[in-house]
């Protein structure tokens, strides 16, 4: 009881606190790139994508139940799609990224409907397995070049101060709609879901279709971060961009930070960036410890760390509960 | 004539892909986990006895069976030490335990080994038993699918007439039915992961003398195990050979038609076309239950 009570009061209070925090952060946020040197910016970059990935993944993974390994396909065709669109049509990067969005939304609607007849671990690994299936056909697919891949030579023109604002508007985006979304109807039935599946069902949530929009969303988004992600990488090759690897991330930074919360993927995304960075020259230590950590936390506190935080202060930034009008 | 060619060493590596598969069919079985680190497992155990084999020099027979020793002890080790602790909080979190435990294993190898494309040297992996006109056979490739079918038969006749293959299946039937019996189920677990792990370590030697492998090639035969697996029906064992076979035919005559380029894709294709039609495997144990 108690604890319920300070959380609303906590909640409260951070509600409004939210508005006077926010503004100045993102101010701040906005004229980062003139006040620091170039490579914490080109950190900066790295944190608000891999926060975008994290966030979309556990959209899926934490909220609505589907644990996805196969997100690097939409990376690898955000990706492609910039690199095509850029590269032979000579249009705008602008229209690549959007096009890496719809794209794979297409293909996601596309498989939706094999894929989402795998229920648990079948979804998973038919994921993984439609993303290997792409990157087999990608290598041998002669309009892409094979296996050859393509330098996104738009991306030469780009300083950081560019790349920055791009991968902020993705990384800040994708939070905001990810809050937006827990927020509204969508949300609640998602909530409704994890709880109780067949509860949910009875009370009229169609599980199928808010399952479906959480998907469809997740691969737009990651789609247009794939995109952004290839414009700092400036290369893509098919075996790097529908690899594992990517999704590996998104599963750490969402398993460190705390699945299913929305300031868990944030917090995950800093460690990962920045442990990544600090072990630049030992990729592979930087994926054991990694790996350790995740199953630690697993282990002990399967809610990572914001999990943790939320259980003992009941303190939440981006809260998304919703509290019945006081008068009633 | 070469399509008999295709069809041949279809069937053949059917049998190694059964082998590679049939340790995750059995933990699936048993305790309802996809051991996601299970195509890791498999190259651990190929760099395991690559370095022993070129170790102890003369004594092949000796290095197999420290690497199923140690095999075995990493299994235990695995299950008792991490998944058991999970397991009772859902699928997910066992899921993820494993995906961290394959990562971890994967960049252990890179660490020790490199990047470099590795095998398993041995006297027949180029030779041929024998060949005709038409087509021939090669010896590493019976091999394989020799030993595919005896690892089978001993799997089959530990499961079904010894008292440990009964708690296994009493556990895989009905976990709580098991513990009321008496059945110490984690124990069972423990030993179950161990029994897997050794058909991962005879995979393992196998896949290094057939094919050369990498730290990174981990996935690749995860996959295939998973493929496998949901061909053949998860927890049988006869499904698992059949699987095999239907992947390693649709492999080899999908790079028969279109080119070997497309060989992974036509194995891929295959398996989502019957998680689609048919997700609970042609020979399921849950469809008989």
């Amino acid at each position: 009881m108690f604890r319920v009570i300070t959380t609303r009061f906590l909640s409260d209070q951070l509600f409004k606190l939210n508005a006077c925090l926010f503004v100045p952060i993102i101010a701040a946020l906005c004229i980062l790139p003139f006040g620091v040197n170039e490579n914490i910016v080109m950190i900066m970059v790295q944190i608000f994508l891999y926060m975008a990935l994290g966030q979309m993944w556990n959209l899926l993974g934490g909220y609505a139940g589907l644990v996805s390994l196969g997100q690097q396909m939409f990376i690898g065709l955000g990706g492609y799609a910039l690199a095509v669109i850029t590269e032979i049509y000579h249009l705008p990067m602008i229209v690549g990224l959007l096009v890496g969005g719809i794209v794979s939304v297409i293909f996601a609607l596309v498989i939706s409907q094999p894929i989402f007849k795998m229920r648990g671990v079948y979804f998973s690994i038919g994921t993984w397995i439609a993303a290997e299936a792409l990157a087999v056909y990608f290598s041998n697919w002669t309009y892409v070049r094979s296996g050859q891949g393509f330098n996104i030579t738009v991306s030469y023109d780009l300083t950081t101060t560019d790349m920055y604002y791009i991968a902020a508007i993705v990384g800040l985006g994708a939070i905001g709609l990810v809050h937006t979304l827990l927020r509204s109807k969508l949300g609640l039935a998602l909530m409704a879901m994890r709880d109780n599946e067949s509860a949910a069902e009875t009370i009229g949530i169609e599980i199928y279709n808010t399952k479906l929009k959480c998907f469809l969303i997740s691969a737009f988004v990651t789609g247009i971060t794939g995109g952004a992600l290839y414009l700092s990488i400036a290369y893509v090759q098919p075996y790097a961009a529908f690899g594992i690897d990517w999704t590996v991330a998104m599963v750490f930074i969402v398993i460190i930070g705390g699945i299913g919360t929305v300031e868990g993927p944030i917090l995950g995304a800093v460690f990962y960036v920045l442990l990544k960075q600090y072990l630049y020259d030992y990729p592979g230590i930087s994926m054991i410890i990694l790996g350790i950590i995740a199953i630690i936390i697993i282990l002990l506190a399967s809610r990572g760390i914001m999990g943790a935080v939320h259980d003992y202060w009941g303190f939440e930034i981006f809260s998304t509960r919703r509290w019945v009008n006081k008068s009633r | 004539m070469e399509i008999i060619q295709s069809v041949l060493n279809g069937l053949l590596l059917g049998g190694l892909y059964a082998v590679i598969g049939i340790g995750m069919s059995l933990i699936f079985g048993v305790m309802g986990l996809t051991n996601l680190a299970h195509g890791d497992l498999i190259i651990v155990g190929a760099f395991v006895c690559m370095t022993l084999t070129a170790q102890l020099v003369g004594s092949v027979w000796a290095a197999i069976v420290i690497t199923v020793v140690i095999m075995a002890a990493i299994g235990f080790f695995i299950q008792g030490f991490l998944i058991n602790r999970v397991l009772d909080k859902g699928a997910e979190p066992a899921l993820l335990t494993t995906f961290g435990v394959s990562i971890c294993l994967s960049n252990t190898l890179l660490l020790f080994f490199g990047a470099d494309a590795r095998s398993i040297s041995s006297s027949f992996a180029t030779a041929n038993a024998f060949s005709t006109n038409l087509f021939s056979v090669s010896s590493v490739y019976l091999l394989d699918f020799f030993i595919a079918i005896c690892v089978i038969a001993v799997l089959h006749c530990i499961l079904q007439y010894t008292y440990f293959g009964r708690s296994v299946r009493a556990a895989s039937d009905n976990i709580h039915a098991a513990e009321l019996m008496g059945v110490d189920t984690k124990k069972v677990f423990s030993y179950a992961m161990a029994l897997a792990m050794v058909s991962a370590a005879i995979a393992g030697l196998l896949v290094g003398m057939t094919f050369i492998f990498y730290p990174s090639t981990g996935t690749q035969y995860l996959i295939i195990a998973f493929g496998v697996v949901v061909i053949g029906g998860m927890g049988s064992l006869l499904g698992t050979l059949l699987g095999g076979i239907i992947l390693g035919l649709a492999q080899l005559l999908g790079a028969y038609f279109w080119g070997s380029g497309y060989q992974l894709l036509a194995g891929y294709l295959v398996l989502l076309l019957i998680l689609t039609v048919k997700p609970e495997g042609l020979l399921s144990i849950a469809s008989r239950k």
